[in-house]
C-alpha cells in the first residue's frame, strides 16, 4: 500500500511543470557555471572539476533551497486540500512521507539531468580529474535537497494556506542563506576568536545551507582553492566533521519530516 | 455497522456538532439533512477521519474511528463535498491507489470503472473532467470493492438527471452488498427515494430522526408512500421541522422524534 502512494505521488510529481522547469532552468544554469568557470581558470587547467565545482556549488546553495522550499512548502499546505486521499485507508504521517520521498525522487533526478550536464561539459574541456568527487558533491546537494524539502513540508503543513506557506518559505530561504551568514560575520567580530570558532561550528549544524556549502567545499582540496581559510576548514573537516555535517543534514530532513507528520495527523483537515 | 454516540465537535467557539447517537446497520440508508452549518458535514468528516471530534465515540465494523482510523477506513468508502484530490491527478494513478487500498486487483477496478463510464478516459487527468464526471470519478472509487459503510457528503452535487440517477443506482448497489450507507444531501428527491431513515439537523443539533412516514406524522403532514414525484410531501415535513429546530435553538432541547434513534 505504501509503494502504491508513493507510485501515486511520484506519478503526479512528474506530471508538473516544476520538475521538467527545474531540469531545464538548472541544466542551464550549470552548463553556463561550468563554462564560464573553465574560461577563469583556463580549459586546459588541472583543477578542471575542483574550481569549477566551487563555482556550481555556490549555484546548488542558492538555487536548491529556494526550490525545495518553496515546492515542499506548496506540497504541504495542499495536503489540506487532499481530503478524499486523506480518507483512504492509511496513515497521514505515511503520506507526508509519499510526498516527501516523490519530490526528492523528482526534483532530485532533475538534479542529475543539471549536474551531469554539467559535469559531462568539464569532463570533456579539462579531464576526469576529481570526477569521484564531482559525484559525491551531487550526493552533497541531493542531502540539501531532501533537507530542504523537509523543511519546506513542514512549513506547509503548518501554514496551512498556499500564500502563507509560500511566505514563510521564502523567508525562510532568505535566513538559511543569507541571514546565518550576516549572523556569523556579527559574531566574528563580537566574539573573542576561541569562543567564535566554536560558535561558527555549531553554526554548521544549525543551518543545512551552511552545513551543505562546507561539506561541498570540503570535497575539493579547498586549501588549494580558498587558501588558509580552506586549510582551517579542512581541519574543521577531518576526522569526524564531515561525518558530523552529513549527521546534521539528515537530521535536518528526519526532524522537520516528524514535525510535519505529528502535526499533520493531529490535526483537523 | 456504524455506531455513533455522543459524539459532538467545537470548532473554537462554535459547537459545530451537539452529541450525536446514531446507529446505522448493514444494508441501511440514512440521510442527514438540514440547512448550511447544520453539522452534517461535520459529523460526515469525523467518521471519515477527517476531522477529530471534541468527545463522544464512533465506531465502524467495530473499529474506533479515532483509535482504530487506518483499521476503520478500511470498511468505508468516502466521498467528500469538494474534490479532494490534485486536479492534475490521472485517473488511471486515483484508481491504481484506491484498488491497492481496498487489495483488489486493478483490472477488476478499472472494470468497475468502465461500467461508471471512465473504460476509455484511464489516462485523463481530473482537471479535464467536468463537475459531474469528477463526482461520478470519486463516486466510483468510494464504492470499490465490499466496503461495509459508504459515508457520501453530497453525492448528487454537479449532477445532471441521468448522473443524479446513476447515482442512486450505485448507492443502491452498495446496499444489496450489505453495506451501511451514511449520506448528507440537500436534495430531499434524493433523500426521500434512497433513506430509510432521516436525522433532521439545525444547528449541529439533531432534532428528529426517524422514517420518512415517521418524521411526516411528527410535523403533521399526511405522508403517502411512493408518490415522491407528483407531490413531494418531503419537502414540507423537511421545512416544518427545520423551522421547529430553529425556533427551539435557543429553548433547550428539542426531539420531536424518540425511540428510533439507535
Amino acid at each position: 500500500m505504501i509503494a502504491a502512494l508513493l507510485r501515486f505521488e511520484l506519478a503526479a510529481a512528474r506530471r508538473t511543470r516544476t520538475v521538467t522547469l527545474f531540469a531545464a532552468g538548472f541544466a542551464l544554469a550549470s552548463f553556463v557555471v561550468a563554462l564560464v568557470g573553465l574560461s577563469a581558470g583556463g580549459a586546459m587547467a588541472v583543477q578542471g572539476f575542483a574550481r569549477t565545482s566551487v563555482s556550481l556549488l555556490q549555484l546548488v546553495v542558492w538555487v536548491v533551497p529556494m526550490m525545495a522550499l518553496l515546492t515542499g512548502a506548496v506540497a504541504g499546505a495542499e495536503c489540506h486540500e487532499l481530503e478524499f486521499v486523506v480518507g483512504l485507508p492509511f496513515g497521514r504521517r505515511q503520506l507526508l512521507a509519499a510526498i516527501w520521498a516523490a519530490w526528492t525522487l523528482a526534483l532530485g533526478a532533475a538534479l542529475v539531468v543539471g549536474l551531469g550536464a554539467a559535469g559531462v561539459v568539464i569532463a570533456l574541456l579539462a579531464g576526469a580529474a576529481d570526477g569521484v568527487r564531482y559525484l559525491a558533491l551531487v550526493c552533497v546537494a541531493w542531502l540539501l535537497l531532501a533537507a530542504t524539502l523537509a523543511l519546506g513540508l513542514a512549513i506547509g503543513v503548518t501554514a496551512r494556506t498556499r500564500a502563507r506557506a509560500v511566505g514563510v518559505a521564502i523567508a525562510t530561504w532568505f535566513v538559511l542563506v543569507i541571514g546565518v551568514d550576516l549572523a556569523a560575520i556579527g559574531a566574528l567580530a563580537i566574539l573573542p576568536p576561541r569562543d567564535a570558532g566554536w560558535g561558527l561550528s555549531l553554526l554548521l549544524l544549525a543551518d543545512p545551507v551552511d552545513g551543505a556549502r562546507v561539506l561541498g567545499l570540503g570535497l575539493f582540496r579547498a586549501d588549494a582553492i580558498a587558501g588558509p581559510t580552506g586549510a582551517a576548514l579542512q581541519r574543521v573537516l577531518g576526522g569526524w566533521g564531515a561525518w558530523a555535517l552529513v549527521g546534521g543534514l539528515v537530521a535536518w530532513t528526519v526532524v522537520p519530516l516528524a514535525v510535519a507528520g505529528r502535526w499533520f495527523a493531529r490535526r483537523d483537515l | 455497522m456504524i455506531e455513533i454516540r455522543g459524539l459532538w465537535k467545537r470548532f473554537g467557539d462554535l459547537l459545530a456538532l451537539e452529541p450525536l447517537n446514531l446507529t446505522i446497520h448493514a444494508g441501511e440508508v440514512v440521510a442527514l439533512v438540514g440547512p448550511n452549518g447544520a453539522g452534517k458535514s461535520t459529523a460526515l468528516r469525523i467518521l471519515a477521519g477527517i476531522l477529530t471530534p471534541s468527545g463522544g465515540r464512533a465506531t465502524i465494523a467495530g473499529r474506533d474511528a479515532v483509535t482504530e482510523a487506518v483499521a476503520a477506513r478500511r470498511e468505508v468508502g468516502y466521498l467528500p463535498q469538494k474534490l479532494g484530490v490534485p486536479t492534475t491527478t490521472v485517473v488511471g494513478d486515483l484508481l491504481e491507489l484506491v484498488a491497492a487500498t481496498r487489495g483488489i486487483p486493478f483490472a477488476q477496478a478499472a472494470a468497475a470503472l468502465a461500467v461508471a463510464g471512465f473504460g476509455d478516459r484511464m489516462g485523463a487527468v481530473v482537471a479535464e473532467l467536468s463537475g459531474g464526471q469528477r463526482q461520478r470519478l470519486l463516486l466510483a472509487c468510494a464504492t470499490l470493492g465490499d466496503v461495509r459503510a459508504l459515508l457520501l457528503d453530497e453525492p448528487s452535487i454537479s449532477l445532471d438527471v441521468d448522473g443524479a440517477e446513476e447515482v442512486r443506482e450505485s448507492i443502491r448497489a452498495a446496499v444489496r452488498r450489505g453495506s451501511a450507507v451514511l449520506f448528507a444531501s440537500h436534495y430531499l428527491h434524493d433523500v426521500a427515494l434512497l433513506a430509510d431513515r432521516i436525522v433532521v439537523m439545525v444547528n449541529g443539533r439533531a432534532i428528529a430522526t426517524g422514517t420518512p412516514a415517521a418524521l411526516a406524522a411528527a410535523a403533521g403532514i399526511p405522508w403517502r408512500e411512493g408518490n415522491e414525484a407528483v407531490d413531494p410531501p418531503i419537502e414540507r415535513v423537511y421545512r416544518v421541522l427545520v423551522k421547529r429546530g430553529q425556533e427551539h435553538a435557543l429553548r433547550g432541547p428539542l426531539h420531536l422524534v424518540q425511540g428510533d434513534a439507535a
